[in-house]
């Protein structure tokens, strides 16, 4: 049976057409991105982690300033929690123009990979490289514990970190990094539209699904089938969390380009905060099996990691470089995808799409409907 | 007295570390007209330059951007005449009788190694596109820069037994059957462009290494720059290739960094 028509539209006759248009395959399939959300589970790397006092302290760290050396602006200057803990600029500005869009932060946790290039395989170690990069908020290991100390934090971190007199420079970071990451775990998308539809289809109430918008519905088909979208954006967080060459160029200027997990990985395999360091807190150091076992590709150049699309309608503009201003012009990329640009023998699932203006317009409705509830 | 040896040894020490580098023959390169665009020839010519490349088989889509760069850096470029007026005809060319003009057009006017890189699989090789191209290369002596599958280098070698052929990518196949087509086949070399299973953190692929020992002289690396972006890789892309190589015997790590696509060049 191709479709499931609902039993109260049968009982109806002449009400709207309303009904379920998935094949059993594609519910299948849908049930595959939920149950929203997800159980939280503490990062076994992160002693702080699900602590209420280090999350209240990462939380206020966010938002002030003290974690740029001169005080110029805070996490939350870029992470704008009002705005989806983005920005709508293209590409981030830091205390110059950054290589890339900034990304949202929320359903961060229990990641294999952080970041556009993936160069931290921890959230406490992604929050921890924008302190002491130049172009962020550029303190040294030692500027950032003298503010710390000078701070009205220091009574709440040495509540939990014990007294800084006996902590070096490098330890001082990587436990403010750790607050501000017991933080990040908490910051989660709502539940949306879709996930009703989907948990109404897992309990076979296909009354409750049959409220999902045909349009929706018709843009989800294409999202499993033709578009082949959810080759890579599958899972809870509809990202498989890799690497990939959309098609987007990644010239940053005329003799400059952004290398993308390529660089990305020398900078994690020449890192000290990774899962297999020894600022994990976690003596099993579980997880640290990924940055073991990587092994570079000639492909890494110009790759990026497939983002999320929860709340995708929330977090514009979009790609690694914020070049596309909506979802629509997402769409469109895809559908009208360079495939020149592409290695004949690479990302060989990325072909022109030949979608109809229709289904461009079901494309992105069923997009918007992983955003939070209105 | 110290004081002022010390500097010197260093600034020795410095030189003799660049003129130890490794040089690079680099067998797969195109400058595209979407990279025209983009990267100036005499950028690329300077790419080239700081990677150590002191050769570069160079073919493109169309052959403008070839003319360009041989101009841009005549000592480094080795033309090769691609068979495609924009990359996207890969899948097509060979059903395009137009491509035998083209061709034709280009070998009248300018001075060519290779033809190549052209994509041909099975059968692609019987069509009178690719039968007639080979009987263009075959007029003038030309290596056939091809990448495709094993069965394709075999009818290659049925219509022109005498041929050159330099196959990409060594097919993408394992390191065992490019092995056996180098032994079914005395006049087949094998580009590694954009292939990295050669090595994986600093350890040599023992399969790999067995066929690079019992083919010293027919492999060769090659970047690959499909996009414009990639030209930014052909430095760390030397960078990586003298890396694994210098997990190999010097005289066959020299063979692949350069010689082998030099004597590929000088034979007849």
């Amino acid at each position: 049976m191709k479709r499931w028509v609902t039993a109260a539209l049968l009982a109806m006759p002449g009400t709207a057409h309303a009904e379920v248009l998935l094949s059993r395959n594609e519910i299948q399939q849908t049930l595959s991105f939920g149950p929203w959300p997800p159980s939280f589970q503490a990062d076994p790397s992160n002693r702080v982690s699900n602590n209420p006092r280090a999350i209240a302290l990462g939380a206020a760290l966010f938002s002030d300033p003290i974690l740029s050396v001169d005080g110029a602006f805070a996490c939350a200057s870029c992470h704008d929690p009002e705005q989806a803990f983005t920005t709508s600029e293209p590409r981030a500005v830091g205390r110059v123009l950054l290589d890339r869009n900034t990304p949202t932060l929320k359903n961060l946790a229990g990641l294999r990979w952080y970041g556009w290039a993936g160069k931290s395989d921890s959230l406490w170690a992604a929050s921890l490289h924008p302190i002491i990069e130049k172009r962020e908020m550029a303190h040294s290991k030692e500027s950032l514990k003298d503010a710390i100390v000078a701070s009205p934090y220091i009574n709440d971190f040495e509540a939990i970190f014990g007294d800084t007199q006996n902590q070096g420079a490098d330890l001082v970071l990587v436990n403010i990094a750790k607050t501000l990451s017991s933080y990040l775990e908490t910051l989660t998308t709502e539940r949306s539209q879709f996930d009703d539809f989907r948990d109404a289809l897992e309990r076979g109430d296909m009354a409750a699904a049959s409220n999902y918008p045909d349009a929706a519905q018709r843009g989800l088909q294409l999202f499993l089938g033709r578009g082949n979208c959810s080759l890579c954006h599958n899972g809870l967080r509809f990202s498989n969390n890799e690497f990939h060459d959309a098609g987007v160029p990644y010239f940053l200027s005329e003799t400059e380009v952004d290398e993308g997990r390529f660089g990305g990985l020398n900078f994690l395999l020449s890192s000290a905060y990774t899962l297999d360091g020894d600022w994990s807190d976690d003596p099993a150091k579980q997880g640290a099996w990924a940055v073991r076992s990587i092994r570079r590709s000639h492909s890494d150049f110009g790759t990026f990691r497939t983002p999320s699309l929860r709340d995708v309608a929330e977090t514009a503009p979009y790609m690694h470089d914020g070049s596309l201003n909506d979802l629509e012009a997402v769409v469109r990329h895809y559908n009208e995808i360079d495939v020149e640009r592409l290695h004949a023998d690479g990302e060989a699932i990325l072909s022109e799409l030949n979608l109809s203006e229709q289904e461009v317009s079901d494309l992105v409705a069923f997009l918007e409907t992983l955003s939070s509830s209105p | 007295m110290l004081k002022i040896l010390l500097p010197i040894a260093a600034i020795v020490l410095s030189n003799g570390a660049e003129a130890d580098e490794r040089p690079i023959f680099d067998a797969h390169i195109h400058y595209s007209h979407d990279a025209v665009k983009l990267v100036p020839p005499e950028q690329v010519a300077k790419i080239l330059r700081d990677a150590g490349v002191r050769k570069a088989l160079v073919s493109s889509s169309d052959d403008n951007g070839t003319q360009l760069l041989a101009a841009a850096a005549p000592d480094i470029v080795v033309p090769a005449l691609r068979p495609y007026r924009r990359r996207g005809e890969i899948n097509t060319w060979m059903h395009d009788d137009t491509v035998i003009d083209y061709l034709e057009e280009n070998l009248a006017k300018n001075e060519y190694e290779a033809i190549g890189e052209f994509h041909a699989y099975g059968d692609d090789i019987k069509t009178s596109v690719i039968q007639r191209m080979i009987e263009l290369a075959k007029e003038r002596n030309l290596i056939l820069h091809h990448h495709g599958d094993r069965e394709a280098v075999d009818l290659i070698f049925e219509t022109w037994p005498e041929a050159r052929v330099l196959w990409a990518h060594s097919g993408f196949d394992d390191p065992a059957n490019v092995v056996e087509a180098l032994d079914a086949y005395p006049r087949l070399w094998a580009d590694l462009a954009y292939r990295s299973d050669m090595v994986s953190r600093g350890v040599l692929d023992p399969d790999w290494k067995t066929a690079f020992e019992a083919h010293p002289d027919r492999f060769m690396v090659g970047t690959d720059t499909f996009a414009p972006e990639r030209w930014y890789y052909v430095g760390p892309h030397a960078d990586f290739s003298r890396g694994w190589l210098n997990l190999l015997p010097d005289q066959i790590a020299d063979n692949i960094a350069f010689a082998n696509a030099e004597r590929l060049l000088a034979s007849e």
